[in-house]
């Protein structure tokens, strides 16, 4: 996801990007409980409004640029909301009054509510993740992980390094497609473009493990995970500031859940 | 630190699984602080010796060793990699697959972390490395966004960074265009000429290299040592052997014994052109780069006819819109303005058919105006075997024909030709870099494409795997293909009948290769000002 492969654009210094990394993760994990404890949609829609503001004032985030970058998520809530609402088994309960009827298609009020409670927490799990992730790179991230949580080397650096070659196989994965037309290659149907992906899986599967073999050994070189206890070039420090970010983020939460409607 | 020596006795290494060892009995002693240059053919161990210079071999690949190694004081295979690690800084050809973080200066810092320095030394430590490396104020800059030689110079400062006194270079420059060579050989170079460091040079663009070199070592193709040698006193039965096992031979010493090899000679092959235009190119523009920077257009009033049997090399450095050029050519990118039309070879006695737009075309009929073959021919295979990737396209398109042409198609008879003959039930991904090369192209040899794009055809060949390549492209040519190929390569402009430079997405040049040769864009810097590389070529 483009949220988690890179920085989303240069961000100005504001309070979140002094907040460590394993902090925010700390923050916004309160926020992903407290929106699926309960299917009503009244928490999501509040922590939705915290998520935002946080957003606003705090994130140091570039904010007319995000709208964009969230449009394929936007759409996917949308129609994520949309079945979700179209399939709920409400709607086949005849006790229910129908708010539209077409045809066999019923669409009754406990199955909008069920819908939009699904489609507003996952609202909420895409704002917190530009919230914990947007405000530094990754490679702050991993830092902070190995550094805070002792996250092991390997699994933290390697993740990043692969992070950063992930560009390079969306790459692989046009020229791919662009040969398989030239050559005239492709059947058409249904099980025609399975078989097609298919047959790209395996040639980008074997170009992805090529790539990761000599970016490994390339690490190696340099003596990654050679036995030496790794030093930090930049050190990551816990202070007030990720204190306050977790407190006041377990407040809203807490909030969101507790206060009357 | 003082430099140390390298002493190699009975070197030999055999990779797991194999049969056939990659290395065996290598026996020579580098004294400390020279410059020593490999060469060799395809497959001659070349990157595995570099590997067991760093330790990679035998501490992280697996495999059986043989014979002793030394570097300094310290035995390879029986010293920990982590104190290798502080002697040995090891430089690879791929840029983009040895960087690891996403910024400058923490990928400088990555390696200085993993041996456990203390903060405040990086600190020092990591603009004086960026500094040396001719990189000084790039800390906060993003790796993803500096060139290929930008890139390779940051490779050379991770190294420098952690005080090595080996440097060992993998053919750093292979996937760099001219300027971004010359920028990394300069900068090894001048690494060179300090003489605190003992080096290693694998590098295939010879005449660039040689100069740097004190001694040279000469390897065949089964990993064995044909010599090692000042680099001026090599014997001429050691240049003849070099030559005879298909690498590539500095043009100096090709009076020393060697025939002078048909691709350095620029046999070329001039098939009378045809009439028709197979491929029009108009007035063509594209408004973003690949990589989205939208600065400048990607192409800008481009044009070109290609003739029937007419050779074309598009050249120009990195992101000049070389392969924007062949993507739009292919009707894989529409373009944003002017137009591209193709149309099919014409058959005997019946007029040419309409030149066609490609991006509108179905598959099986673009497959018979043009074919495309990728700088990395994995990505383009589409088939588990040999012999069914020679048959995809025929496969893949005969039901849609009107006119189903009579017989099976003869792949193996194809795959003869092409020398792969062997290799029918392999799995196309099991190959060798040239015999995936060979077979991408034997794959549009069945029924060949009007008009055949390559981007790099020769791109990690030796000079035989090369020749294999190029004598395949004349065949297609003499019936009438015509070729257009992006390329890095100086060696090839003389087998073509026409050049074509790209600067900025604008044409700058287009005229016959001996017109561009006699006076090319890129004027090399020092050391090689004479312009070795470039003189090589126009003979």
């Amino acid at each position: 996801m483009s949220l988690v492969s890179g920085p989303l654009e240069p961000v100005r210094p504001d309070f979140l990007t002094r907040v460590t990394p394993a902090a925010r993760l700390m923050a916004g994990m309160t926020w992903l409980v407290a929106s699926i404890v309960t299917l009503d949609p009244v928490v999501p829609i509040r922590l939705i409004v915290a998520a935002l503001i946080a957003l606003v004032m705090w994130s140091g985030l570039p904010l007319r640029r995000i709208p964009r970058r969230l449009a394929p998520l936007g759409i996917a809530i949308l129609s994520l909301t949309a079945f979700s609402i179209l399939l709920s088994g409400a709607n086949a309960d005849r006790s229910l009054s129908a708010l539209v009827a077409f045809g066999p298609v019923r669409i009754t009020a406990p199955a909008v509510s069920a819908g939009l409670a699904i489609g507003l927490r996952v609202v909420v799990i895409g704002l917190t993740t530009l919230l914990v992730f947007g405000p530094s790179d990754p490679t702050r991230m991993a830092d902070s992980l190995v550094q805070q949580w002792h996250v092991p080397d390997r699994f933290a650096y390697g993740t990043l390094a692969a992070l950063r070659v992930a560009p390079f196989m969306a790459g692989d994965w046009a020229t791919i497609a662009a040969a398989r037309r030239l050559r005239g290659v492709g059947s058409g149907g249904v099980a025609g473009h399975i078989r097609d992906a298919g047959d790209r899986l395996l040639v980008i599967l074997v170009s992805a493990i090529r790539r990761a073999e000599r970016l490994a050994l390339a690490m190696d070189a340099r003596g990654f995970d050679s036995g030496i206890r790794r030093s930090h070039f930049r050190e990551l420090r816990v202070g007030w500031r990720d204190w306050l970010t977790i407190a006041a983020a377990l407040a809203v939460a807490v909030a969101a859940l507790a206060l009357p409607r | 630190m003082t430099p140390p020596a390298i002493e190699a006795v009975g070197l030999g290494w055999t990779y797991a699984g194999r049969s056939r060892p990659a290395l065996e009995g290598l026996t020579f002693r580098l004294e400390p602080g020279r410059v020593l240059l490999v060469l060799g053919p395809s497959g001659s161990g070349k990157s595995t010796l570099a590997r067991a210079l760093a330790g990679l071999v035998p501490h992280t690949l697996a495999g059986s060793w043989q014979g002793s190694l030394r570097i300094g004081e310290l035995e390879v295979a029986t010293t920990p990699a982590r104190f290798l690690g502080e002697l040995v800084g090891l430089v690879f050809q791929d840029p983009d697959s040895q960087l690891v973080m996403s910024r400058a200066d923490d990928e400088v810092a990555f390696g200085l972390e993993n041996r456990g320095w203390p903060r405040p030394e990086m600190e020092a430590r990591v603009p004086e490395a960026l500094a040396q490396a001719g990189l000084a104020g790039f800390g906060p800059r993003a790796t993803n966004t500096l060139s290929g030689g930008e890139k390779q110079r940051l490779a050379i400062a991770d190294i420098l960074a952690a005080r090595p006194s080996l440097l060992v270079f993998d053919e750093p420059t292979a996937n760099l265009d001219p300027p971004g060579m010359y920028d990394t050989l300069e900068q090894i170079a001048a690494l060179a000429r300090r003489r605190e460091n003992t080096i290693v040079l694998i590098e295939h663009r010879l005449e660039a290299a040689l100069p740097l070199a004190d001694d040279v070592l000469l390897l065949d193709d089964a990993g064995q040592q044909l010599a090692f040698a000042p680099a001026g006193s090599v014997g001429p039965e050691a240049v003849a052997m070099l030559d005879r096992c298909g690498a590539w031979v500095p043009r100096a010493w090709q009076g020393a014994g060697a025939g002078v090899p048909a691709a350095a000679a620029g046999a070329r092959t001039r098939a009378t052109l045809g009439p028709e235009v197979l491929a029009r190119v108009a007035e063509v523009g594209v408004n973003y780069r690949a990589d989205g920077s939208g600065a400048q257009p990607a192409l800008d009033g481009v044009s070109l006819d290609a003739r029937a049997g007419e050779r074309i090399a598009i050249v120009g450095p990195n992101g000049a819109g070389k392969s924007t050029l062949l993507f739009v050519i292919a009707g894989l990118k529409r373009p944003d303005r002017g137009a591209v039309g193709l149309r099919a070879m014409p058959r005997d006695g019946e007029p040419a058919e309409e030149l066609t737009d490609p991006s509108r075309q179905r598959p099986g009929d673009v497959a018979e105006r043009i074919g495309l073959v990728f700088q990395d021919p994995e990505l383009g295979f589409v088939a588990r075997t040999a012999r069914d990737e020679v048959t995809a396209t025929e496969r893949a398109t005969r039901t849609r024909r009107h006119e189903i042409d009579a017989g099976p198609p003869d792949a193996d008879g194809t795959l003869a030709r092409f020398g792969l003959g062997q290799l029918a039930d392999q799995d196309p991904f099991r190959l060798s870099q040239g015999e995936q090369r060979r077979l991408s192209l034997a794959a549009l040899a069945l029924r060949p494409p009007a008009v055949l794009l390559l981007d790099e055809p020769t791109f990690g060949l030796d000079r035989r795997g090369t020749e294999a390549v190029m004598s395949l492209l004349d065949e297609l040519k003499a019936v009438g293909q015509t070729q257009i190929l992006a390329t890095h390569d100086p060696r090839l402009l003389p087998r073509c009948d026409r050049v074509v430079a790209l600067d900025g997405g604008r044409v700058v040049f287009d005229g016959s290769p001996d017109e561009f040769l006699a006076d090319p864009p890129y004027s090399p810097p020092e050391p090689w000002r004479d312009g070795a590389v470039v003189a090589e070529a126009a003979r």
